[in-house]
């Protein structure tokens, strides 16, 4: 093998470099160079602070995580069953699997467990949509529980565990009302276009690269079923530009121990290469107590 | 006659090696009365010898005798300790502060360190004859253009991707072939199995990310490191060779190792226990004949990664055949019989092959 002069070599290493970041740039401004895929409007609550004792130790920077909810299969006693940040939504069934481009055995899909626990995820475009009607039946479902638990708790009036569960299922309505994240994950495909076609709303529906998992659904009577797991979306956090940071340089994420939590509005937008990017955060008047 | 080409800091070191090995040899035979050379042809070599050692301490600053030897290990690994630190520094500096700059900035700072530490690793070379300042500095140069790609990353939101581990393996090789550096081929041939395995993957359907969970996805790379000296000859560079068929052997071996005791990550769709069978038995073939190829060529990283995982394989199934139901002194004079047995067939190999020491293949 022969060795390259230093002339040559200085060239090659100084292309590199500039090939390299040319690439980067430029596909950041091709992400950014046409009208908007999405345009959101999101606040606190799907775009949280990361926790101050967090955010200022070795890393300056900042970033806001992407808080995503799935409805689950599931329903649990107090949550109904919304999974944050990932989880198996109900449609995301043998069907739509097969549709992700996964090999499903629909001889087997109802019937023996499925070979599907043995496949990984695979990359796919995930739509999510803000303050829907999945958030309203998560919303709905909240408030029937409150209301259920007190009523409980009134027919029984000094029994503890009743009054416990009363609390904590209104708590829980209080959180759902003020706090969790209103973008829930409602469908998945391959091709944005048709998603797109699917769900025009773009001030609504957000269209974002994530990664589904295929797993085994025990349908409880002894049966598995085909299923998915939604897992990574995007980069799972967006990055504050520097112009942008002023308001939630110091803010109190919200759930932080012993302070209240930043009410903000922030505009995201999402590029052609489903890349986002933040243009304006707003804060607002009332902190959350 | 054309003028031969400078050489490689590695190959002048062999050569002073050399040189040193055969003084000792010669006063040696001149001692048992074997050879004698007359007072003129010794001073011919004598001559030509310190000529060789004075060319070769003003190019390279190379090791004159053992005490320098000694010295020189541990300049080499205080080199590689502060190449390490000096590099984390570099991240954990920019992450301090990055936060303070706007955009532009940000990414100004980050394409001027690519060049202002790839400039200062090209003007240390010409300038550091004993080569130790220059690796510091090359992989500094390596850390900012890795933690360049990544920010631009970060601040863009950009989707992350395979295809940044080219250009890092790209600039990682050009370092570590300029400056004759081993510890940035190692990084550039990470860089290279990371992609390709990831882009197997890729081609099943698979998110990259998830492509190493498929152990079968690192084979094709592992033939493609174990056979590029071979195809590619690296006289220039002694120690580049060897890296390649380690690299390339632990590419086969871990993910045989892992699939002997792990069917589901296996793409083959067999029931598990005959996959796992399979895998172990491949294990010990391959290891096997990784020996004997090892000891054929002189080649001995290649019969010592051989032996140590000849060796896993052998104790990982001695384990699982014997730990439950021997008692414990059966269970390591079992082991402890077969490291004789392998020491007596391996002595045997070495009376086979009667193979030299040391580099054997291009």
């Amino acid at each position: 093998m022969k060795t390259w002069s230093r002339g040559r070599t200085l060239g090659v290493g100084i292309g590199l470099i500039v090939l390299t970041n040319a690439i980067a740039l430029g596909g950041v401004w091709w992400n950014r160079s046409s009208t908007p895929e999405s345009a959101l409007t999101l606040s606190e609550r799907e775009l949280g602070l990361p926790w101050r004792s967090l955010r200022l130790m070795e890393n300056s920077g900042l970033a806001l995580n992407l808080n995503l909810r799935v409805a689950g299969r599931q329903a649990g006693e107090f949550a109904g069953g919304q999974m944050v940040n990932g989880g198996m939504p109900e449609w995301l069934d043998a069907a739509k699997m097969a549709a992700l481009g996964f090999p499903v055995d629909a001889a087997r899909a109802d019937g023996e467990r499925p070979q599907n626990a043995r496949q990984l995820p695979r990359e796919v475009i995930l739509v999510m949509e803000l303050a829907g009607p999945a958030w309203q039946r998560a919303l709905e479902k909240a408030r029937e529980s409150a209301g259920r638990h007190a009523a409980a708790a009134a027919a029984n009036v000094g029994n503890k565990q009743f009054a416990d569960r009363a609390k904590q299922a209104n708590d829980e309505l209080a959180r759902e009302e003020n706090l969790n994240s209103r973008l829930f994950v409602i469908d998945a495909g391959l091709d944005a276009r048709l998603l797109r076609e699917k769900y025009p709303d773009r001030s609504r529906f957000l269209l974002l690269r994530g990664t589904v998992r295929p797993v085994t659904h025990s349908r409880g009577d002894g049966a598995h079923q085909a299923s998915g797991y939604v897992s990574r979306v995007g980069n799972g956090q967006v990055h504050v530009p520097h112009a942008l940071r002023g308001p939630l340089e110091s803010a109190p994420a919200i759930g932080e121990p012993g302070s209240g939590g930043l009410r903000f509005s922030a505009e995201l937008l999402v590029g052609r290469r489903l890349e986002p990017w933040l243009i304006g955060v707003t804060p607002l008047a009332k902190d959350i107590n | 006659m054309p003028e031969a080409p400078a050489p490689s800091r590695s190959e002048a070191q062999e050569r002073v090696d050399g040189i040193h090995s055969f003084r000792d040899e010669l006063a040696r035979l001149a001692d048992e009365g074997i050879l004698r050379l007359d007072a003129a042809q010794q001073a011919a070599v004598q001559n030509h010898h310190e000529h060789l050692l004075a060319e070769f301490a003003a190019l390279f600053d190379v090791d004159r005798d053992s005490r320098a030897k000694q010295l020189s290990l541990g300049m080499r690994v205080a080199s590689f300790l502060g190449a390490l630190a000096l590099a984390a520094s570099v991240f954990f500096l920019f992450y301090q502060f990055w936060g303070h700059f706007a955009e532009t900035a940000q990414v100004g700072i980050l394409i001027a360190s690519s060049f202002a530490s790839f400039g200062l690793t090209m003007w240390l070379q010409r300038r550091d004859a004993t080569g130790y300042f220059t690796k510091l500095a090359a992989l500094v140069a390596f850390a900012c253009f890795v933690l360049n790609i990544t920010m631009l990353g970060q601040i863009f939101n950009i989707t992350p991707s395979d295809k940044a581990l080219l250009p890092w393996a790209a600039m990682a090789f050009l370092l570590a072939y300029t400056c004759d550096l081993r510890l940035l081929l190692a990084a550039g041939i990470c860089c290279v199995i990371a992609y390709v395995q990831a882009r197997l993957g890729t081609w099943h359907g698979v998110y990259w990310l998830h492509a190493g969970e498929r152990p079968e996805n690192f084979f094709p790379v592992a033939a493609l490191l174990f056979v590029f000296p071979l195809l590619v000859a690296h006289r220039r560079f002694p120690g580049f060779a060897p890296i390649y068929r380690v690299f390339g052997l632990l590419c086969l071996f871990l993910p045989m190792l892992i699939l002997s005791h792990w069917a589901s990550g296996s793409y083959i769709d067999l029931d598990a226990d005959l996959i796992e069978g399979g895998y172990q038995v491949a294990g010990f073939v391959a290891s096997a004949l990784v020996i004997w190829l090892g000891a054929r060529r002189g080649w001995p990283e290649t019969v010592n990664t051989g032996i140590v995982f000849f060796v896993i394989f052998l104790y990982t199934k001695y384990y699982q055949w014997w730990w439950e139901i021997m008692p414990k002194y059966l269970f390591f004079l079992v082991v402890g019989l077969t490291a004789v047995l392998i020491l007596l067939i391996l002595k045997r190999l070495r009376q086979t092959f009667h193979a030299p020491a040391g580099e054997g293949g291009p």
